[in-house]
C-alpha cells in the first residue's frame, strides 16, 4: 500500500518536471561497435587470466627442475651411502631418477591438458 | 538468436561466463550509461571511455547483481562509482601537476571540458552540485524511480528525494522557471 502511494506520488509531474524530462531526454546513442570492443577486452581478460596459472605453473616447474633434480640426486645418493641393514628393503625399489622425472612431466602434461579440455 | 530478460542473460554470464550474453547486454543498456556519463562528465570522448571501464567492472562484479532492482539502476549505480573515482583520480592528478609546476598542463585539461558545446541542458546542469546533477540524469534521463535512484546511490529514498526537490528548485530560481503546479 505503502509502495503504490509512492509510486502515485512519483508520477504527479508538474510542468518542471515535463520540461526537465524533455530536456534531460537525448536520442539513443548508436552502439556502433562499443558494445563488441568490450566483448573483446572481455574474452582477452578471460583468456589472460586461464592461461596464468598453468603459465606460473609451467614456468615456476622449469625454473624449479634444476634444483629438484639435484635434491633428488642428493637423495638418491645418502640412500645409496647408508649401510645395507639399515634400508635393506629400499635398494631395489628405489625408481631410477630418470622415472621420477619422467614421471612428474608427465603428470604435469595430464593435469594441464586437463584443464584445458575442462575450459 | 532469441535473448531474454536482463535477469536470465545475468544468470547466463554468471554460470557460464557467457560472453555474447554478456555483449547483449551491452547492447541493451550502453545507450543509457552513456548518456548518463556524458551528462554528468560533460566530455563525450572521456565518457565513453568511463563507460567501457563500467562494463569492465559490471563484468567482474556480475555474480553480486541480486536481480532485486532492475539491470539498469545497478549498472548506473558502477557507472556512478567508476565517474566519481575517476574524477577523483584527475583532480589528484592535477594537484601533482600543480605541485611540480606543471600548471598550464593542468589548465589546459580543464579547459577541454570548458570549451565543450554548451547547450541548454549543459547550462541547467551547471547550477547543480555533482551528486545533484547524477540524481537529476538518473531521474529525468533514464526514467529512474526514487527507489532506483536511492539503490544506485545509496542515500535513503527520502534524501533522494530533497536532492531532486533542491535541483529543481536551484533550476526554478536560476532560470526564472513558473512553477505550474498540476494534480
Amino acid at each position: 500500500m505503502t509502495s503504490k502511494i509512492i509510486n502515485m506520488a512519483e508520477r504527479i509531474k508538474d510542468e518542471q518536471d515535463r520540461l526537465l524530462e524533455s530536456m534531460f531526454q537525448s536520442a539513443p546513442i548508436a552502439d556502433n561497435g562499443f558494445s563488441s570492443q568490450i566483448v573483446r577486452r572481455v574474452r582477452r581478460k578471460l583468456w589472460i587470466r586461464r592461461i596464468t596459472l598453468p603459465l606460473a605453473v609451467f614456468l615456476g616447474g622449469l625454473v624449479a627442475l634444476q634444483p629438484i633434480v639435484a635434491l633428488l640426486k642428493g637423495l638418491y645418493q645418502v640412500l645409496l651411502s647408508m649401510p645395507g641393514n639399515l634400508v635393506p628393503s629400499l635398494e631395489g625399489s628405489l625408481p631410477s631418477l630418470q622415472l621420477v622425472v619422467t614421471g612428474a612431466l608427465v603428470l604435469f602434461v595430464v593435469m594441464f591438458s586437463l584443464n584445458m579440455l575442462e575450459d | 538468436m532469441a535473448w531474454g530478460e536482463d535477469h536470465e542473460l545475468v544468470a547466463r554470464v554468471v554460470s557460464a561466463q557467457d560472453t555474447n550474453a554478456f555483449g547483449e547486454l551491452i547492447r541493451r543498456h550502453q545507450s543509457h550509461v552513456r548518456n548518463f556519463l556524458r551528462k554528468l562528465s560533460g566530455d563525450m570522448s572521456a565518457a565513453d571511455d568511463l563507460a567501457q571501464d563500467c562494463f569492465m567492472r559490471a563484468w567482474d562484479k556480475l555474480h553480486t547483481y541480486s536481480g532485486s532492482g532492475s539491470f539498469i539502476g545497478w549498472l548506473l549505480k558502477i557507472a556512478y562509482t567508476t565517474f566519481l573515482q575517476s574524477k577523483r583520480k584527475s583532480k589528484r592528478y592535477a594537484e601533482i601537476l600543480e605541485q611540480v609546476g606543471h600548471v598550464s598542463e593542468a589548465e589546459s585539461r580543464t579547459h577541454v571540458v570548458q570549451s565543450d558545446e554548451v547547450n541548454d541542458l549543459d547550462k541547467f546542469l551547471a547550477v547543480l552540485s555533482e551528486e545533484e546533477r547524477a540524481i537529476m540524469v538518473m531521474s529525468y534521463a533514464c526514467g529512474l524511480s526514487h527507489r532506483e535512484i536511492s539503490e544506485a546511490t545509496e542515500m535513503p529514498v527520502g534524501s533522494v528525494k530533497s536532492v531532486i526537490f533542491r535541483g529543481k528548485e536551484k533550476i526554478r530560481t536560476s532560470f526564472d522557471i513558473k512553477d505550474h503546479q498540476h494534480g
